[in-house]
């Protein structure tokens, strides 16, 4: 069963089209994760999910229904900016959005949800006395508090530091475990590849990737080598079949032009320098992102 | 309980909890009706200096009745009855004696003794100060003066210069003087309200005493408590639905309730506020009054419709300034908004005092019927003695009723569309196009 279903959606800001006959299918209990550039659609997609924008065109269900005027108490959305009035205390503030949310037991839902993120010192404290992570930890909670089954986190993971992403994404995934239906939008790669069941991507306010990462994966092949070398990038440059060369300093990543053989790049590498590693492999989401929106993307579009 | 409640319930607390709203229920009616008060206080305070007032008589004929109609006045008003601490100035008459030829050089000389204070003004008697039919010109009396237009002494000094020139006439018409020795004594009307009859004892009542005080007093307290209620309650809408839109607080807070229940809530807690603060005022104000045991002026058959009109007013002109509100992205957009956003509550402000001295004129009528201004100008109107045609408020409400219902449509429209328009600076057509399009 899926918690949202969107068909060709599309929506407009004037003459810029933000979302471009858009479909996409969230299953039930996933984590779907939503990548994309800056100022692709995702937002803008969250926000009709949300029913915060209407679509100009299209259907959108969730839940099995179409929410045109209504707005659902069982979803929470955690939007990009941060907003929390910061004048009032922290457990006023979380009791506050969990009410508007018609959630239960929230005096002992605020108390769980702040031991677990550690913010219990600072119930009685006001908003605009946290840090930008604790802010951050106090949104996430008046997104949870009243325990949505749809959770909609719009870049949940920008400004927290390493030890604040790890207790946040252990919360998701253990919102996913308790059957709860989770989307994220991302600029974090890494973070879709781990975490997320499916992906998404958008660019341009249309859907050019949408899948597990298996499967986003399987569409490019192998055709990735990752290498280490004795002398590095310098002894890789000018070799027949490769599409080009990725620098990650202690490490290379040579993408495979269509018809050659990495057997074939390997034997000329050794040739070169002393290989220490090889892998052949799939591209990462990375860079697959990077093959979509990056510069050389553009190029190709634009010629 | 509905979400808007919520909204409000939050709204209210948010203000009402404040240190910011105790301090400014005090200090609102201390600085709106600052100049009253400081008048109050301070009327008393008076130079107590004497003043010194050379008259230069071309006439020849009131100096000398001028200096013991000053000696009169310093007999009875200069100093307290009981406590025989001085009051007010003396007034000294210095009689100057006119030069002849040009004057001017004589008007140089006396003004420079002004400005070294030696002398507080001068007068001029015209030479044909008692017959003024005659020649115009040569009858005029002139004060001189640094403050002449609003000086008490030329206040005063009118009247002694003119009894004086009655009485030289009349001795001149062989009238003695002796055998009328009331001819100057002035009766002033006594202001008193209309009779009726009394539906309890049947009997025709006596007509009440009316004075200015009582009059006025109502009436524009009334009316400033209106705008006060409306300053605390519609007025900080636009910079609270600004700061919550640039905060991305709207946009949580859209996650969760529809923008209409959120504009009503956001309403219905200003409603709330100034409802709290108008019935602080108007208990501790009838109690004060009462006290002062001057509780029949308070006009309490207007009372109920005073809190429906903070109710329409706050609703109205609220739903007019969140709209514009949701259309800023920041205080500086907010600011060069505020003026026109107060426009609708300035306006009545300004012709007060025209509908309060003539309630009943066709002007005053006209724009207390114009739902904007209903809630301050139909409960100035109903305020006064005069009151209003019973139609009157009922046709007003009809208005006010049905404009609020007009701008909380129009305004849920423009929230919702700017609320989440950020970076565009507002612009008059694009509210305009929101309000139209939704």
């Amino acid at each position: 069963m899926n918690t949202v279903e969107i068909q060709n959606v599309t929506k407009t800001f004037g003459k810029q089209v933000a979302v471009d006959d858009l479909s996409l299918e969230v299953p039930q209990g996933s984590v779907y994760g939503f990548i994309g550039p800056n100022g692709s659609g995702k937002t803008t997609t969250m926000r009709m999910i949300m029913n915060i924008l209407y679509a100009d065109s299209g259907t959108i269900k969730v839940f099995g229904d179409r929410l045109v005027g209504t707005c659902t108490d069982r979803i929470g959305y955690m939007p990009e900016e941060r907003g929390l009035y910061k004048r009032m205390r922290v457990r006023e503030v979380l009791e506050f959005y969990g009410e508007l949310k018609n959630g239960r037991n929230l005096r002992t839902e605020v108390d769980g949800w702040l031991e677990r993120l550690d913010l219990s010192d600072w119930a009685n404290k006001k908003i605009d006395t946290l840090s930008k992570g604790m802010t951050q930890k106090a949104q996430f909670i008046a997104t949870v508090v009243s325990r949505p089954e749809l959770v909609i986190l719009d870049e949940p993971f920008t400004g927290l530091d390493p030890v604040n992403v790890d207790v946040i994404r252990e919360e998701v995934l253990s919102l996913r475990s308790n059957g709860t239906t989770v989307i994220l939008s991302t600029h974090d790669m890494s973070v879709a590849e781990k975490m997320c069941d499916f992906i998404f991507m958008i660019f341009k306010g249309k859907k050019v990737l949408d899948g597990t990462l298996a499967s986003i994966q399987n569409q490019y092949g192998s055709d990735t080598i990752r290498i280490r070398t004795e002398n590095g990038t310098p002894a890789l440059e000018g070799i027949a079949g490769v599409e080009k060369i990725t620098d990650f300093g202690q490490l290379q990543e040579l993408r495979v032009a269509g018809n050659h053989d990495p057997q074939e790049i390997l034997a000329q590498v050794m040739s070169r320098t002393r290989v220490t590693s090889f892998e052949l492999a799939r591209p990462s989401l990375h860079d697959i992102f990077v093959r979509i929106a990056g510069p050389e993307a553009e190029e190709v579009h634009d010629a | 309980m509905p979400k808007s409640l919520k909204v409000a319930l939050r709204e209210y607390k948010a203000t009402v909890r404040t240190k910011g709203f105790i301090i400014g229920l005090v200090l609102a009616p201390v600085v709106m009706g600052g100049g009253g008060i400081a008048f109050a206080i301070f009327e008393n305070r008076v130079d107590t200096r004497d003043k010194t007032i050379a008259v230069v008589d071309r006439s020849g004929l009131v100096g000398d009745m001028l200096v013991d109609a000053a000696e009169r006045r310093n007999a009875t008003a200069v100093f307290h009855e009981e406590t025989g601490e001085k009051i007010r100035p003396r007034y000294v008459i210095e009689l100057a004696s006119p030069v002849e030829g040009d004057p001017n050089p004589q008007r140089l000389a006396l003004s420079n003794r002004v400005r070294s204070r030696e002398i507080h003004a001068f007068v001029e008697i015209g030479a044909g100060a008692l017959h003024p039919r005659e020649d115009p010109a040569a009858a005029r009396v002139s004060y001189y003066g640094e403050n002449a237009a609003i000086d008490d002494v030329r206040s005063w000094i009118g009247r002694p210069i003119n009894d004086a020139l009655r009485q030289l006439r009349l001795t001149e018409a062989e009238v003695d003087l002796s055998t009328v020795t009331d001819l100057f004594d002035y009766l002033s009307p006594e202001p008193l309200g209309l009779v009726s009859v009394d539906p309890e004892t049947g009997e025709i009542s006596d007509a009440r005493r009316i004075n200015e005080v009582a009059v006025l007093l109502p009436p524009i307290v009334l009316m400033m408590l209106m705008f006060l209620m409306v300053m605390m309650g519609a007025a900080p809408l636009l910079n609270s639905v600004m700061e919550e839109k640039s905060q991305r607080i709207a946009e949580v807070m859209l996650g969760s309730v529809r923008p209409f229940e959120f504009m009503m809530g956001k309403l219905i807690g200003s409603v709330s506020i100034s409802l709290t603060a108008a019935a602080v005022y108007l208990v501790i104000g009838i109690a004060v009054v009462s006290r002062l045991e001057m509780g029949q002026y308070v006009p309490v058959d207007v009372l109920p419709w005073f809190f429906v009109y903070v109710v329409a007013a706050v609703f109205m002109i609220g739903a007019l300034q969140a709209a514009l509100g949701s259309a800023c992205n920041d205080a500086s957009e907010a600011q060069s908004l505020a003026f026109p956003a107060m426009v609708p509550i300035m306006i009545p402000m300004f012709v007060m005092m025209p509908v309060l001295m003539q309630p009943q004129s066709a002007f005053s009528t006209g724009l207390s019927l114009f739902p904007l201004f209903t809630p301050f100008l139909m409960l100035l109107r109903q305020s006064t003695e005069a009151g209003v045609p019973v139609w009157q408020p009922w046709v007003g409400l009809t208005g006010v009723v049905l404009v609020t219902a007009l701008f909380v449509w129009v305004g849920g429209r423009v929230f919702r569309v700017g609320l989440l328009m950020q970076g565009t600076p507002p612009k008059f057509s694009s509210i305009m196009r929101w309000a139209v399009r939704g």
